[in-house]
C-alpha cells in the first residue's frame, strides 16, 4: 500500500471507528502504535511514559474521531501531534527539560566524541535540545535496523523472543529471567544466545558484510 | 579459556545490562580469563568489536518496540474510559447497505442564535489574555446541558438511532469543552473574538496555544452549509492562506478543535478565518464569514 492509498484508507477506517467499530480501532493501532511509541521513547527515554502516551493518544483518537479532518493533514501527522503534546505535558509536569551537555563532559576517559555519542544514544539519553537532521544514509540505516530487528523478532521462536525482550526491554539479567520464567539458567543462556544469533543474522542480511555485524558461527546445542 | 568459551561469555554479557563493560573490567576470575584470551586472540577481539556494535543497534531498536500486551491494555482503557459510540446495530436503516456511517454532527438541523449572541458585534472586538473563556466555556457547558435535556426527551420518544445521534452530539460538545479548558489552561493561551463578516447573528471565539499548537474555535449563529459546501477554517500569514479544518455542527454550536502546526511560528499580521467553500474544490480563497487577528 503506498502513502496515498494508506491515507485514503485511513479516512474510511476512521469513519468505521467513529461508527463504533473496535476492529477499525485495532487496525489503526496496528498501523501507528509502534511508530508513536518509538517517537515518544526517543523524546523521553522512558518506556513507561511511551506506553501511557500511546494509550492516551488512541483514547483521544477514539473520543475525537469526528474532528479528524483529512484535508488538514494525514492521520499519522494528527496522531503524532497528539502524542507529542501529551509527551511535552508530561515532561513539563515532571519538571524535565531536554538537557544540553557537551559531549566531552559525557565521554569516558578513553572515548572520543563519536563513541560517547553512540553510547549515550544507545542508552536512550537525551543529549541535546534539538534533534540533528539525519542524512539520507543515516535515516535509511535507522529505519532499516528497526525493520530488520522487527522482522527477526517476529520470526524467532516465542521462547527466544521472550528472553531477548526481557533482557533488552526490562533490563533483566539472565538469572532474573530464569527466576521470572522458572526456567533453568542454562536454558535461558542457550535461548539468549540463539536469539542474539538470529538478530545479528537479520542485521547482517539487511546491511551485508560491510556492516561488520556478521556473527561468527559457534555451535549451539539443544537446551541445557 | 578457549574460543568457544570466550565467545559464549561475550554474547551473554552483550545481552545483560552493562554486561560487556563489567566483563571488560576484568574484576572477576571469569572476566580475567576472558581478558587473557582476548589479549592473544585477534579473531575473538574482532568478534568483540562486531558484537559491541550489533548489541548497541539491537538494544536501541528493541527498546523502541512497544510491549506486546500494550495493544490489549490500550483497548481495555478505551473500553473503560472512552466515549460510548453508537453501535453498528443502531445505524439508521436509511443509511443504506454499504453506506459509510459516521457520527458527524446531525445534518439538517438549523442552528439557532441564542439571545446573548444575537447582539451586534463590535467589528474591533478582540481580547487577549483576559478571562472571556470562562463565559465562553459556560456557553459551551450550557449547550451541553441543553443537549442533555434534549436527549432526555428523545430517550422517551425516539428510536435508538436518534438516541445514538444525540449521544454523539453530546459527546462532541463535551470534547469541545474539555479541549477548550485544556488549551485555556496553557500559560501562553491566546483568546480571540472573531468578528462576523456576514452579519451580527454570527459570533465566534478562538483560543489557541502557540506552545502546544492546540486550537479550539467555536461559533454560534452559523447555519449548516448547503450540500456540497462546508465551512473551512484557515490561517493566513504573509498573504497565503492554509486550510486548517472544517467546522462541525451541533444543534447550538459550530466548532473545530485540533492541533495546528502553524501556530508555533506565527508571523505578525497573521489572521484566522472561516469561509464557506466547496467540498470538492478545497480552496479557502473565499470571503470570510468569521475572521480575527492572531
Amino acid at each position: 500500500m503506498n502513502g496515498r492509498e494508506g491515507a485514503t484508507d485511513d479516512v474510511a477506517v476512521v469513519r468505521r471507528m467513529a461508527a463504533g467499530s473496535e476492529a477499525a480501532l485495532e487496525t489503526l493501532y496496528d498501523r501507528y502504535a509502534s511508530a508513536i511509541f518509538a517517537a515518544v521513547y526517543r523524546l523521553t527515554s522512558d518506556r513507561g511514559t511511551a506506553e501511557e502516551v500511546v494509550q492516551e493518544t488512541f483514547l483521544a483518537l477514539w473520543n475525537r474521531a469526528e474532528t479528524f479532518d483529512p484535508a488538514a493533514g494525514s492521520l499519522a501527522a494528527w496522531l503524532h501531534a497528539i502524542a507529542r503534546n501529551r509527551t511535552i505535558d508530561r515532561l513539563r509536569a515532571a519538571g524535565r527539560r531536554p538537557s544540553l551537555v557537551a559531549l566531552s563532559s559525557a565521554a569516558a576517559p578513553d572515548e572520543d566524541a563519536t563513541q560517547a555519542l553512540e553510547r549515550l544514544v544507545s542508552d536512550g539519553s537525551i543529549v541535546g535540545g534539538a534533534r540533528p537532521v539525519a542524512g539520507p544514509e543515516q535515516a535509511f540505516e535507522s529505519a532499516g535496523v528497526q525493520e530488520a530487528i522487527g522482522t527477526a523478532l517476529a520470526s524467532m521462536p516465542e521462547d527466544e523472543r521472550t528472553v531477548i525482550l526481557l533482557a533488552y526491554q526490562e533490563e533483566l539479567s539472565q538469572s532474573e529471567i530464569a527466576a521470572r520464567l522458572g526456567w533453568p539458567l542454562g536454558t535461558v543462556k542457550t535461548r539468549t544466545r540463539r536469539a542474539l544469533h538470529r538478530l545479528r543474522k537479520g542485521l547482517g542480511a539487511e546491511f551485508g558484510p560491510g556492516a561488520e555485524l556478521d556473527v561468527v558461527p559457534v555451535p549451539i546445542g539443544e537446551d541445557r | 579459556m578457549d574460543h568457544e568459551g570466550t565467545r559464549e561469555q561475550l554474547e551473554l554479557a552483550a545481552v545483560e545490562p552493562g554486561g560487556l563493560e563489567r566483563l571488560m573490567a576484568g574484576d572477576t576470575p571469569n572476566a580475567q580469563a576472558v581478558a587473557a584470551h582476548l589479549a592473544g586472540c585477534v579473531s575473538c577481539t574482532d568478534e568483540l568489536v562486531r558484537l559491541q556494535r550489533a548489541a548497541t543497534l539491537i538494544r536501541g531498536s528493541v527498546r523502541q518496540l512497544p510491549p506486546a500486551d500494550l495493544k490489549e491494555r490500550t483497548l481495555a482503557t478505551i473500553r473503560a474510559e472512552g466515549v460510548r459510540r453508537p453501535l453498528a446495530v443502531a445505524v439508521p436503516a436509511a443509511a443504506g447497505a454499504g453506506a459509510t456511517v459516521t457520527t458527524e454532527p446531525v445534518n439538517g438541523v438549523p442552528v439557532m442564535a441564542s439571545p446573548s449572541t444575537a447582539a451586534t458585534v463590535d467589528p474591533d472586538r478582540r481580547t487577549r489574555r483576559t478571562p472571556p473563556w470562562l463565559g465562553w466555556a459556560g456557553t459551551i457547558a450550557a449547550a451541553v446541558v441543553l443537549s442533555v435535556v434534549t436527549t432526555t426527551a428523545v430517550v422517551n420518544n425516539r428510536v435508538d438511532n436518534q438516541l445514538a445521534a444525540q449521544n454523539a452530539e453530546i459527546l462532541a460538545l463535551e470534547s469541545v469543552t474539555t479541549d477548550t479548558m485544556g488549551v485555556a489552561a496553557e500559560p501562553d493561551a491566546e483568546h480571540v473574538a472573531l468578528r462576523s463578516v456576514s452579519g451580527p447573528a454570527v459570533t465566534g471565539e478562538l483560543v489557541y496555544s502557540p506552545s502546544s499548537t492546540d486550537l479550539v474555535v467555536t461559533a454560534t449563529g452559523l447555519t449548516e452549509p448547503p450540500a456540497g459546501q462546508e465551512y473551512r477554517c484557515w490561517i493566513e500569514a504573509g498573504g497565503k492562506r492554509e486550510p486548517v479544518g472544517k467546522m462541525f455542527f451541533s444543534t447550538h454550536l459550530a466548532y473545530w478543535t485540533g492541533p495546528v502546526a502553524a501556530l508555533a511560528g506565527l508571523q505578525d499580521g497573521a489572521r484566522f478565518g472561516v469561509s464557506l467553500v466547496s467540498v470538492s474544490g478545497g480552496s479557502v480563497q473565499k470571503d470570510a464569514v468569521l475572521v480575527g487577528e492572531l
